[in-house]
């Protein structure tokens, strides 16, 4: 395999793995306390991690692999019961993210200014969330078998679309925050970079699945 | 004229946030407050629902939830033949959602008005129950 692969691939599992692990044990923490923790957690913690792979790796597909393992992660949930809408929902955003920065990625550094970083980050949170969301009403019902009606949906959109307001504005002000990234220098040398993703990773999966099992 | 990303982008999320801004205006002037709960047509509230028909148990994810049994509920308030139709928890925001009656004998309503089904995803739970629609 290309030694240029093998690093995106460790990259894609390292950011869906911290994306994942951030969604189980944050996600539960505030939905225990009460709090909706939806919006929060894509506004803070999808973009951070989807936008910082972005601007690291700069290639397409990046994304949608890290919804894939941050859902397949959200699946061991111990926390809360409905694993598979979470999950289903965090590997739409992985998917709409790539769909809407397809473009985008190709000529990242030419949007320098906090306007069109502001922008993005409202427009990407608030279709992540939107999107996740959506999805999750209409697959939901039709696994859990009582089937999808589409006036159930029709009638809740105003709902939706007025709880993506919140992710949209912390995504207008965690987009340009996680823009400064760019003038970091943050080369990493392959050995370090392997052993540091890997066992970040491992560890990601090891204490979510190791607690999923205390509490089965 | 062509009109370039950088004016693009920013029309486009201030689009974004007015359709969030209207849409929450809308939820807030839509919202249906009231005590009883409409079933069949007919209006009842939590505490005469509780009068007449059988209580249980369920267990879920969230720890065990007692309220009135749904699958007693609609015999008690006359609905024949109870597995021909489907059933649409109407809830005080908008949200609703509609089951069928297997789901029903695995459901509750809780005194505070909320629906609750053992082993299912809680897209189903509907709070803040206002309409039980017999369709």
């Amino acid at each position: 395999m290309e030694k240029n692969k093998k690093k995106l691939i460790a990259g894609i599992i390292l950011f869906g793995s911290l994306w994942g692990f951030s969604e189980v044990l944050l996600g539960s923490t505030l939905e225990n306390a009460g709090i909706s923790s939806g919006g929060i957690m894509t506004g803070f913690f999808a973009i951070t991690f989807l936008v910082a792979s972005k601007i690291f790796y700069r290639q397409p597909g990046i994304q949608l692999g890290m919804g894939l393992i941050a859902g397949g992660l959200r699946i061991f949930n111990p926390f809360v019961g409905c694993q598979i809408c979470s999950a289903i929902a965090i590997m739409v955003e992985g998917a709409v993210f790539e769909l809407i920065w397809y473009k985008f990625s190709f000529d990242i550094e030419k949007y320098k200014t906090y306007t069109i970083q502001m922008s993005m980050g409202i427009l990407t949170a608030f279709l992540l969330y939107v999107s996740g969301y959506t999805i999750t009403q209409i697959l939901t019902p039709i696994l859990a078998g009582s089937g999808f009606y589409f006036e159930n949906l029709v009638i809740f959109m105003p709902r939706i679309l007025a709880s993506g307001l919140l992710p949209a504005l912390i995504g207008a002000f965690m987009v340009p925050v996680i823009m400064q990234i760019k003038k970091l220098d943050l080369t990493v040398k392959d050995d370090l970079y392997y052993p540091a993703t890997i066992s970040i990773s491992v560890f990601c999966w090891i204490f979510v699945i190791s607690i999923w099992f205390m509490m089965a | 004229m062509f009109i370039g990303k950088e004016k693009i982008i920013p029309i486009i999320a201030m689009i974004v946030l007015l359709i969030g801004i209207f849409s929450a205006i809308y939820v807030n002037a839509t919202q249906i407050n009231k005590d009883t709960i409409t079933i069949n047509e007919k209006e009842f509230t939590i505490e005469q629902l509780f009068r007449f028909t059988l209580s249980k148990t369920i267990l879920t994810d969230e720890g065990e939830k007692n309220g009135i049994a749904l699958d007693d509920l609609i015999y008690k308030i006359g609905i024949e033949c109870g597995e021909c139709n489907e059933y649409t928890f109407k809830a005080k925001d908008g949200y609703q959602q509609t089951v069928n009656c297997d789901l029903m004998q695995k459901g509750v309503l809780t005194d505070y008005s909320r629906v609750y089904f053992s082993d299912t995803a809680h897209v189903l739970w509907v709070r803040d129950v206002i309409e039980i629609e017999v369709r």
